[in-house]
């Protein structure tokens, strides 16, 4: 879910360009030593125009072998150059699959993959891989030669705009980054990011490839998180607490974090069930996610499908008073036929699902919990806010308001079809229709509430909802200008027929 | 549902053999006994620095302990509960009795729960607002407490002695003021129950009952023989008589009827005035407007940006 607007400081992107070049410059110094067996040293001195002519015939003969046969080579050393303040590990645990090439064609590969990867380290200005002859005595050898530069500048500003499918909003985000403070490839960075619902977060995070024998990246962040959500549910949430990634990677993310949460009232309006939630908890737990995305594109998928389970442990803490649950997340899509997600239930107020939001439930694969036409936590179970017996005028006919307290059990479905519309130039662009329907409703299970549960009337009171509209496409994100016909709605919800203007980032 | 409409009291925990080792909460308990009003107990363990607490629920109707006087003042307001200080309020004896008890004693006790004691979990203070509460939590909590009682003291570590003996003496001349005042008679003013017994005797029972023989406080009630007597008193009638409370929910045996229907009928009605809430309802309006202008100007800006990046990009690829 990272599509950004970004500003980055100068990196230097033409490293790879000179690489051509380095490499006929290695493999002419290969074809000397090659050469080198096959003819005698011949020291006479020659002029430049048939020096030339013999360096162009050793390339070509190279060019040659190197299109038509696998050249044997072998790795006798590697050498790294330039690095005053980034510890040699660091360096060197980025060059794997260069000590064990056995052919010239895997040796240049696996040098393009070494210098892509110290590049994505973002610590360098510039990263040159060079290869030389080996030792005379060793024949058909050479030595890698990696010579970094390390970045002048290590403090760099980026500003970017992101989207939160937990919250199904945006949030606008600038962060101060400090690279390579330790020499462990290392990015220290404090962001400050403002989003829907009033919520702001103020972290200090860092990153470092690895630490010695971990396999995984370490990312480590301390947050202070506050979240207003007064006008759906009566109640502002702050957090105050770390985060430590365990596990990252293509498929798998394992994080645990603590923290102090604190959930206030400050309007005094509250439902029943949400007044009693508030006050302080601490929150220790493990966020298990595995991701599998088949689709052939984000924006618009038109084969494939995906797959995206979340489950959230908490109350992993000696003491038995911190905040226990489990919340569990599956959410599966598939571009043809129709697309289904289901959740299972929680108690603590932030951990349950709200359903209703901005974001197209086709592209954002972070859990199912929008649904067209619906505000944010604009569906669900419900509690009336609090009355006020205060004598002020009769005419007041007003309702105090209902909260949105959450569900532990949501579903939804949704199914898009989407055509290409006639105009050639709309075509071109990607900018297609769609029709579309969705599906959800969610129930609150705690408290007893599983006993007066029914499928069947969980299912009659399935919210659902039409529509049609047209969808632009960006780089970035994806506009959708869509007409929505609520089909089907509780007394209480907040979803209104109509037509809208939404955008939502690919996750 | 039939729970909700139950009088429900939400104080902090039970503990010391007391319904609620909180003062403030034991207090409108008893006030609540004084008033006949029945009701049920229920417990709000995990927010010790809320001024919200104790509050009182009925449906969907709540009377805070942070608003319009307190949860009992709310309660004769709204609710038709008994006025039990009618004719007895307006007495000067009346208020400089309160002051005393809602100052020199509350600040005692206070002092003596979070400053008096050397560690966190060797207070009663522990027991009564933060053992529901994760250890490093309650510990941040109670010393921000304990660092706000001595700003409010102005507690140094040069003037922490004299403090400490001022605030101890207050307490003693408070007592011996109101032994002379209650004598033998059963209740403070009129020999009839009022809220100032309510929040003396919510005082005395936990000074008896909740601070340890070490306490400072303790023996300088003690000292006086009638208002020990008048506490147990109070003890053996109100809350040894009723069941003791615990952290299930327990359904109510008498009915709530009778003292709602002498109440006033329900208007549903705003929190704020009228004309504040049309202002901000305007207010909103106009930053909702603003802000989907503001968006779509940018989304303008992009999608124009992105369209004519990529007619760029195609007039490049046909150049190459």
């Amino acid at each position: 879910m990272t599509n950004t607007l970004n500003h980055n400081a100068a990196q230097n992107d033409d490293v790879v360009h000179p690489e051509p070049e380095d490499d006929e410059q290695e493999d002419e110094e290969e074809e000397d030593d090659d050469d080198d067996d096959v003819l005698p040293n011949l020291r006479t001195p020659q002029s430049p125009a048939s020096k030339l002519q013999q360096q162009r015939f050793k390339v070509e003969t190279l060019a040659r072998r190197l299109s038509s046969e696998m050249v044997p080579i072998r790795v006798h050393d590697v050498l790294v150059n330039g690095n005053t303040k980034t510890k040699d590990w660091v360096i060197e645990a980025e060059l794997k699959g260069i000590e064990t090439a056995t052919t010239m064609q895997d040796l240049m590969r696996a040098c393009e993959a070494a210098i892509a990867r110290l590049q994505a380290l973002e610590i360098f200005d510039s990263c040159k891989v060079r290869l030389e002859p080996g030792p005379k005595e060793l024949p058909n050898t050479a030595n890698v030669v990696v010579d970094v530069v390390e970045a002048n500048n290590t403090v760099s500003g980026e500003c970017g705009v992101y989207t939160k499918p937990s919250t199904s909003s945006w949030s606008l985000e600038c962060a101060l980054k400090y690279k390579n403070l330790l020499g462990y490839g290392d990015i220290w960075d404090t962001s400050l990011a403002y989003g829907g619902s009033q919520a702001t977060e103020l972290s200090l995070g860092v990153y470092a490839p690895r630490i010695k024998r971990l396999l995984t990246p370490i990312v480590a962040r301390i947050m202070l998180v506050s979240q207003d959500w007064q006008e759906f549910s009566s109640y502002k949430e702050q957090l105050l607490g770390a985060s430590i990634g365990l596990i990252s990677t293509k498929h798998h993310d394992l994080v645990y974090t603590l923290g102090w949460r604190t959930l206030t009232d400050p309007s005094q309006t509250s439902s029943r069930s949400i007044r009693r939630q508030l006050g302080h908890s601490l929150l220790s737990s493990l966020k298990y996610t595995f991701k599998m995305d088949r689709r052939n594109s984000s924006i618009r998928p038109t084969r494939g499908y995906a797959f995206l389970s979340t489950t959230h442990l908490g109350g992993l803490s000696p003491d038995h008073r911190s905040l226990r649950f489990l919340r569990q997340m599956t959410s599966f899509s598939a571009v043809f036929p129709w697309g289904q997600g289901f959740m299972n239930k929680t108690s603590p107020l932030p951990e349950r699902f709200y359903l209703g939001g901005d974001f197209s439930p086709v592209c954002t694969l972070g859990g199912p919990t929008t649904l067209w036409g619906f505000k944010t936590r604009g569906l669900g179970p419900t509690e009336p806010r609090r009355q006020s017996r205060n004598r002020a005028d009769d005419n007041n006919s007003d309702s105090p308001g209902w909260d949105f307290i959450g569900g532990d059990l949501a579903v939804t479905a949704f199914a898009d079809l989407s055509f290409d519309l006639p105009i050639k130039w709309l075509r071109e662009h990607g900018i297609h229709g769609h029709v579309f329907a969705g599906s959800g409703n969610a129930a609150k299970l705690t408290q007893n509430e599983y006993k007066h549960f029914s499928p069947r009337k969980f299912l009659e009171s399935f919210r659902t909802s039409v529509g049609c509209g047209i969808v632009i496409p960006t780089r970035l994100f994806r506009l959708e200008g869509n007409y929505f016909h609520i089909l089907r709605k509780d007394e209480h919800d907040r979803g209104k027929t109509g037509f809208r203007f939404s955008f939502s980032a690919p996750s | 549902m039939a729970e909700n409409e139950i009088n429900t009291l939400v104080v902090r925990k039970p503990c010391f053999g007391l319904p609620t080792g909180c003062t403030q909460c034991l207090s409108a308990y008893l006030y609540l006994k004084f008033a006949q009003l029945p009701f049920q107990l229920d417990f709000h363990l995990n927010y010790p620095d809320s001024d919200q607490i104790p509050y009182f629920e009925v449906g969907d109707y709540v009377a805070y302990n942070n608003e319009k006087g307190g949860v009992t003042e709310c309660l004769k307001r709204d609710f038709g509960v008994v006025d039990l200080d009618i004719g007895i309020s307006s007495l000067p004896d009346w208020i400089s009795t309160k002051a005393m008890l809602t100052t020199w004693l509350a600040d005692a006790l206070a002092y003596e729960l979070w400053v008096g004691f050397e560690g966190y979990s060797s207070s009663p203070a522990y027991t009564i607002y933060y053992s529901d509460l994760p250890w490093p939590l309650g510990k941040v909590l109670f010393w921000r407490k304990a660092r706000w009682i001595k700003q409010k003291h102005g507690i140094t570590n040069e003037n922490a002695e004299l403090k400490k003996e001022e605030i101890y003496r207050r307490a003693s001349s408070a007592y011996g003021a109101l032994s002379t005042w209650l004598g033998e008679q059963s209740y403070l003013f009129e020999n009839r129950p009022s809220s100032l017994d309510a929040t003396f005797l919510a005082h005395g029972l936990v000074v008896l009952q909740a601070l340890p023989e070490s306490s400072v406080l303790q023996p300088k009630l003690l000292e006086h023989g009638n208002l020990v007597r008048y506490v147990q008193q109070c003890k053996t009638e109100l809350i040894d008589a009723s069941p003791t409370p615990t952290y299930a929910w327990h359904t109510a045996g008498s009915s709530s009827t009778s003292s709602r229907s002498t109440s006033s009928s329900k208007t549903k009605t705003k929190t704020k005035s009228k004309p504040k809430r049309e202002k901000t309802e305007e207010e909103k309006t106009f930053k909702r407007r603003s802000k989907y202008f503001v968006a779509a100007q940018l989304v303008a800006v992009v999608v124009f940006i992105t369209i004519m990046t990529s007619f760029d990009d195609a007039e490049v690829g046909l150049d190459e």
